[in-house]
């Protein structure tokens, strides 16, 4: 009987990857979406969200137009070391980050057309991730502006790249 | 394993696993602050206007929070030193999930989730304990935390083998190259595409087979070897720590149901 009880349960389990169901969502589910793990991990590729930022400097003359720095990623790229198994706090806040990123794109998905991005929560945490992240690259930097590409990966490189949104100036000061 | 013993090894596993995760929120706590990137009074829009966020803002206070986090400190050695009791289960329970509110559902994703189903079977275990029966207690406890472990890599292992691109081995390559740590060096040996397949394969196949890790304690150690290996290259190559040892946590509950020998 205990046999077959097992049997079943991951019978079950197989048939939820077979047959989609509806996708309840909600502000407190996804908030408390620990509560129902699907275990799908690195399960799929496709396209993925990567924030591109660029940076300008005051104007010197208030009619001038800005003057942009060239277009760079803010993705996370950090150095390996074995006692990070103990203590990795710089590369899991990294991939948070990442993740954050991934929200938007999923949050600008789902977002009615006629809906403003800037009242997203995803969004204003990008904003402050980029003029944070932009600081760090030019501290006399006092304008910002992302950008969400999905960028299509194959084994030996990029694919396909194509921008999601390109976000208003930002003030980073 | 006997289910003392898995208890024992799980309260110490887990006292060591929120041990590492608390240093690490620690460490970070800047960004939490009104100034840092994660700051509240931008967060708190998640939650709908009423009492619980109210609530929240006062729990995710900057002192507080630092307060909460000191505090996990030596209720963490408690439970290493002299094991769990409902009080303390039920804080650590209540703890981890404050913390996944305070980073929007989840900080490291499937260790956040495994580390909240070790803190369930423990929480649990301490609930049924209140009938007088802590042996059955501790069963409950652990098998509930051992179903979700296996569940983990068989759905895991499954929802690969449906992906045309695990199966050729493409994926793996492309997570790669995608990693903290990426990308592959050129001259990588995970590179060649033979290499990459067989790779998929191994894991897939491992991960699928998860359920028979039941059937005998010698197929659950075998097992959970594996499984120590595994969880060691997704950290070297991905950097996620958190999954060693969120999992980990969970291997002294497949030892101990396997020896239940449920099913001869």
């Amino acid at each position: 009987m205990l046999e077959a009880l097992f049997l079943l349960y991951f019978l079950v389990l197989l048939a939820t990857l077979v047959f989609k169901s509806r996708i309840v969502t909600g502000p407190w589910l996804f908030l408390l979406r620990a509560f129902f793990p699907n275990w799908k991990f690195f399960h799929a590729t496709g396209n993925v969200p990567h924030l591109y930022a660029r940076w300008a400097l005051p104007r010197s003359v208030p009619s001038d137009a800005l003057q942009w720095s060239g277009w760079s990623p803010i993705f996370p790229r950090r150095p390996r070391r074995l006692l990070h198994l103990f203590h990795n706090a710089e590369t899991n806040l990294a991939l948070v980050q990442q993740n954050l990123v991934e929200h938007l794109a999923a949050d600008l998905n789902h977002m009615a057309s006629d809906a403003d991005a800037r009242a997203l929560v995803s969004y204003q945490l990008v904003s402050r991730l980029v003029c944070q992240s932009l600081l760090v690259q030019q501290t006399g930097c006092t304008y910002g502006q992302f950008e969400i590409r999905m960028l299509l990966d194959g084994p030996s490189g990029l694919i396909e790249e194509d921008t999601m949104m390109r976000s208003p100036v930002l003030p980073c000061r | 394993m006997p289910v003392s013993s898995a208890a024992r090894a799980l309260e110490v596993l887990l006292a060591l696993s929120l041990l590492l995760q608390t240093l690490e929120y620690l460490r970070m706590r800047q960004v939490l602050t009104v100034q840092g990137l994660w700051a509240w009074p931008v967060q708190r829009a998640d939650i709908p206007p009423g009492p619980v966020q109210k609530l929240l803002d006062l729990l995710f206070a900057d002192p507080v929070m630092r307060g909460h986090l000191l505090l996990r400190l030596p209720v963490l050695l408690l439970l290493a030193w002299q094991g769990s009791n409902l009080a303390l289960a039920l804080f650590l329970f209540v703890s981890h999930v404050l913390m996944l509110i305070r980073w929007r559902g989840a900080f490291n994703g499937g260790s956040d989730f495994m580390t909240l189903v070790a803190l369930t079977g423990l929480l649990l275990a301490e609930l049924v304990q209140l009938g007088g029966d802590s042996h059955l207690a501790w069963r409950a406890g652990l098998w509930y935390i051992c179903l979700q472990s296996i569940s983990s890599y068989f759905m895991s292992g499954w929802v690969k083998l449906m992906q045309p691109e695990w199966r050729s081995g493409q994926a793996m390559t492309i997570f790669l190259n995608a990693a903290i740590y990426g990308p592959l060096p050129p001259t990588s040996v995970l590179r060649k595409p033979w290499l990459a397949r067989l790779g998929a394969w191994a894991f897939i196949g491992w991960e699928c087979a998860a359920p028979l890790a039941l059937l005998h304690p010698l197929v659950a150690s075998a097992f959970c070897a594996v499984a120590l290996l595994f969880h060691f290259l997704v950290f070297w190559f991905f950097g996620l720590n958190r999954f060693f040892w969120a999992w980990l946590v969970t291997f002294p509950a497949i030892l101990a149901c396997s020896s239940q020998q449920v099913f001869w």
